[in-house]
């Protein structure tokens, strides 16, 4: 069920990810035909360091829980956070890869 | 990401009933603590605050505890003239604490705790029904 409409979707949603965290508004480019970083490659480094950001962050609130120094709270929103981040990029890697191969299936 | 946003918030509801919650256990663990000598006072029940403030990072109104505030009413005063502390008629005050009233407050930080969880809980399960749309 992969379009060129859901790539370009899952490419605007990427871009808006590795803008920074989820707190954070998208910016609102669609399309992905401006400057630099725009490569597939670019677009899913940026995403995989921010979601790996947040999953740090979730880390290390669960490991100052772990010693008595953070709010159990603290840790629940830090790991929402991160679960959200994950598996918006897991669903857009799945969402890409699934449009590429589709694109390798037509016949030329 | 407003969804994220409304968990912070929640989380800061979540922060400031457990803070409440160590009052009313400061109260009724100290609803027996008398005055240390003739002249001083008991414990005085706390009474806790709640401030909302806006947290500049969140760009939202968040709910932090105030200052703690001491209950002004009479303490209350039993006759035991065996007492080191006992005035002159044989009295010690003792601490204006309610522990029906304090079972009372317990149930309502209770209750705010499970809204605020009830919140957290529906707006992760918004977060999962929209990246699930991505999936389908």
């Amino acid at each position: 069920m992969a379009t060129p409409f859901s790539a370009a979707g899952a490419y605007a949603s990427i871009s808006g990810m590795s803008a920074g965290n989820l707190m954070r508004r998208p910016a609102g480019n669609l399309g992905g035909s401006d400057a630099a970083g725009t490569d597939f490659a670019g677009l899913i480094g940026k995403a995989l360091e921010a979601t790996s950001d947040v999953g740090r962050k979730a880390d290390a609130q669960t490991a100052s829980v772990a010693t008595g120094r953070a709010d159990v709270v603290d840790v629940v929103t830090a790991v929402a956070e991160s679960e959200a981040a994950i598996e918006t990029l897991v669903a857009v890697r799945d969402r890409v890869i699934a449009a590429y191969e589709e694109i390798m299936r037509m016949p030329v | 990401m407003d969804l994220m946003k409304s968990i912070a918030v929640a989380a800061s509801g979540l922060r400031s009933q457990s803070g409440r919650m160590r009052l009313i256990s400061e109260n009724i663990a100290n609803a027996d603590s008398g005055p240390e000598r003739a002249g001083a006072e008991p414990y005085r029940r706390k009474i806790p605050t709640f401030q909302h403030r806006l947290d500049r990072n969140l760009d939202a109104q968040v709910v932090a505890l105030g200052r703690v505030q001491r209950d002004q009413t009479a303490f209350k005063s039993k006759y035991e003239p065996g007492n080191p502390a006992a005035d002159a008629a044989g009295n010690v005050q003792m601490p204006n604490v309610n522990t029906l009233v304090e079972t009372m407050d317990m149930r309502e930080a209770q209750r705010s705790y499970e809204a605020n969880l009830n919140l957290i809980s529906s707006t992760r399960r918004m977060i999962q029904r929209t990246i699930d749309i991505l999936r389908a």
